[in-house]
C-alpha cells in the first residue's frame, strides 16, 4: 500500500440518534485540495454526516480517518486541530457578538496573535462588507452577509478542509453567486472543500467530484461532470429529464 | 440634604450588591444553573478574609484576591467534578444539586466556624470621607470602589479575552462554540469558577462591613436573586445597575419606613418589576 493522499476518508459509517438510525453505510473520500460535494434530498442524512465529521456526534460503526489518523472517537476540538473547520447549517453565528468577535471565535484554538491578525485581514479582503460591519452584531447582517461571516469564521481556523453544510439555503441568487465565487478562490488557495448542498445544479457545477446520498447510504458517486449528465440524477434532483 | 446622604449610602451598598450578584448572574446566564451555593461562597470568602486578617495580618482589601482564588479553585473542582455531569439537565435538577451541595458546605462551615457572628475589626480604619454635604465611612467607600472595579474587570475580560469570548459564545450557542474547538465542559468549569471568584471577592469586601456567619448565606443569595431579576439575567451591566438600584431602594425605604421594612419593600419592587418588565431593566426580551 502506498501512503494515501487523502485528507479525509470515511468508510462504512453508521450513526443515528436514540432508536433512530440515520446513516447506514457511508463511504467517501476527500483528497487534499479537492472540492467535493454531497447531494441528496431532505432527510437523506447529510447533516447527520456533517455532525459526525465535526465530532458533535459519535458514529456507531465505521471509521473516520483524517490525514491517516483515525478520528472516530475524536472531540470537535480534535477535528479543528486536525485542520477541519465546519460552516454549520443555518450558519449558527453568535448573533449578539460583533462580526469581528465571531471571526475571532473561529481562531479560538490558534495562539499566534500575529497570524490571527493576518488571517482576519485576509477574510476582510475576501469579504469587504465584513470589514465595513466588523463592529456590528452578527445578527444584524443580511442572510448572504451572515453566510460570508460563517465562511470567514471557518477560514479563521486556517483549515485544510472546510466543511460547508448548505451554502445557498434561503439566500438570494446574487449572494449565492458571490459565495460560490469565493469558494472557488478558497479552493484555489489549497483548501479542500466538502460541500453539502440542496441546489444540485450549482453544487455539481462547482465541484470536482460528487456523492449522492439517499436514506443514509451513498447511492452514486463520480466526477461532477458525469453526474450532471446522469439521467437518473437529472430527474430525481434537478427536475429535468 | 439628607436625601443626598441616603442616596450615597444606597449607592455604596449597591456597589457591593452588584459584586454579590454578578457571579450569580454569570453562572445562571451561561450555564443555566441557579447556583444556590452562591451565598455560602460569599460567606466562605468572608471567612478567608477574617482568618487572613487575624492570623496573618493581611488587609481584607488584599484578601479579595486570595478569597477569590480559593473560591475559584473550589468552584472549578465542583463544576468539573460534579455539576458538569448534569449541566444539560433541566434547571430544577441543577438547582436541587446545588441546594444539596450548599447544605453540605453551609453545615461544614457551621461545624468548623460555629454560627457565632464574628467581625473583622480593622486596626487602622480609613475614617470618614466628606464629599460635599455627604459623609461616608472610608472603608465602605473603598470596598464599593473595589467591588465596582472587579465587576468592570470581569466585564472587560468577558468581552476582550479569548476565554471570555468563549464563555459568551457557549452562552449563545453551545454546539456552534464546540465547532470552533471550544471545550465546553472546561468553559463551564471556568465560568462557574469565575462566578465563585466574584463571590469570594465580594465576601472579603463585605467582611469589613457585615458580621460574618454561615447564617448569612441565604441572605446574600436572596440579594443576588433580586439584583439579577432587577437588572436582567446574565449581563454584567445589568447586575451592576440592578445592584445600585436595589441599594438605593433599600436605603430610602429604610429611611422612610424603618430598616425592618427595607427588605420587604425591595421584594415588593421585584414583584412589580416581574409584572411590568419580566426581562429585567437591561435584559433582552425573550432571552432564556
Amino acid at each position: 500500500m502506498t501512503s494515501s493522499p487523502q485528507k479525509l476518508s470515511v468508510s462504512s459509517l453508521q450513526a443515528g440518534y436514540g432508536d433512530v438510525q440515520v446513516l447506514w453505510d457511508i463511504s467517501l473520500d476527500v483528497g487534499t485540495g479537492e472540492l467535493v460535494c454531497i447531494i441528496g434530498s431532505n432527510g437523506a442524512g447529510k447533516t447527520t454526516l456533517m455532525r459526525c465529521l465535526s465530532g458533535l456526534l459519535k458514529p456507531r460503526a465505521g471509521s473516520i480517518v483524517v490525514d491517516g489518523r483515525t478520528m472516530t472517537a475524536a472531540t470537535p476540538a480534535d477535528f479543528v486541530r486536525a485542520g477541519i473547520a465546519q460552516v454549520p447549517e443555518g450558519r449558527r453565528l453568535f448573533s449578539a457578538m460583533s462580526v469581528r468577535d465571531n471571526l475571532l471565535m473561529g481562531a479560538y484554538l490558534r495562539m499566534d496573535k500575529g497570524a490571527i491578525a493576518a488571517e482576519l485581514e485576509r477574510v476582510y479582503e475576501m469579504f469587504p462588507v465584513l470589514a465595513e460591519r466588523r463592529r456590528q452584531d452578527a445578527g444584524t447582517l443580511s442572510g448572504g452577509e451572515q453566510q460570508m461571516c460563517a465562511i470567514g469564521r471557518g477560514l479563521m481556523a486556517a483549515p485544510s478542509l472546510l466543511l460547508i453544510d448548505e451554502l445557498s439555503l434561503g439566500l438570494a441568487p446574487r449572494a449565492v453567486e458571490l459565495l460560490t465565487e469565493s469558494l472557488r478562490t478558497v479552493n484555489k488557495s489549497g483548501v479542500a472543500i466538502l460541500l453539502v448542498e440542496q441546489d444540485v445544479i450549482n453544487a455539481l457545477e462547482l465541484a470536482d467530484r460528487a456523492y449522492v446520498i439517499d436514506r443514509g447510504r451513498v447511492v452514486k458517486s463520480g466526477p461532477a461532470m458525469a453526474l450532471v449528465n446522469d439521467p437518473a440524477i437529472r430527474e430525481a434532483y434537478m427536475g429535468l429529464s | 440634604m439628607i436625601y443626598l446622604q441616603i442616596a450615597a449610602n444606597g449607592l455604596v451598598l449597591g456597589g457591593l450588591y452588584a459584586c454579590i450578584a454578578v457571579g450569580f448572574s454569570l453562572v445562571w446566564g451561561v450555564l443555566n444553573v441557579i447556583n444556590i451555593l452562591h451565598g455560602s461562597f460569599i460567606v466562605l470568602g468572608s471567612y478567608v478574609a477574617l482568618f487572613a486578617y487575624s492570623y496573618l495580618g493581611i488587609h481584607p482589601f488584599i484578601s479579595t484576591v486570595i478569597a477569590g482564588a480559593v473560591l475559584y479553585a473550589l468552584g472549578y473542582a465542583l463544576q468539573a467534578g460534579i455539576i458538569n455531569r448534569v449541566v444539560m439537565a433541566p434547571v430544577l435538577i441543577t438547582l436541587t444539586l446545588t441546594f444539596g451541595l450548599d447544605l453540605i458546605l453551609n453545615n461544614a462551615m457551621l461545624a468548623a466556624f460555629t454560627a457565632d457572628y464574628q467581625a473583622v475589626n480593622l486596626a487602622h480604619p480609613l475614617g470618614v470621607v466628606q464629599l460635599g454635604p455627604v459623609f461616608l465611612p472610608g472603608d465602605r467607600l473603598a470596598a464599593m470602589v473595589l467591588a465596582l472595579l472587579l465587576t468592570m474587570l470581569l466585564y472587560r475580560l468577558l468581552r476582550d479575552s479569548r476565554i471570555g469570548r468563549a464563555i459568551v459564545a457557549v452562552r449563545m450557542d453551545r454546539d456552534a462554540a464546540a465547532l470552533m474547538g471550544v471545550e465546553v465542559p472546561r468553559i463551564n468549569a471556568i465560568t462557574f469558577a469565575a462566578g465563585a471568584f466574584m463571590a469570594g471577592a465580594a465576601g472579603a469586601l463585605l467582611s469589613i462591613i457585615f458580621p460574618i456567619s454561615p447564617l448569612n448565606g441565604p441572605l446574600f443569595l436572596g440579594k443576588a436573586f433580586v439584583v439579577c431579576v432587577l437588572g436582567g439575567l446574565g449581563s454584567v451591566p445589568g447586575a451592576m445597575l440592578g445592584g445600585l438600584v436595589l441599594g438605593v431602594v433599600e436605603s430610602f425605604s429604610s429611611y422612610w419606613f424603618g430598616p425592618e421594612h427595607a427588605v420587604t419593600l425591595s421584594f415588593a419592587l421585584l414583584l412589580v418589576l416581574l409584572f411590568v418588565r419580566p426581562s429585567g431593566l437591561m435584559g433582552r426580551r425573550g432571552y432564556e
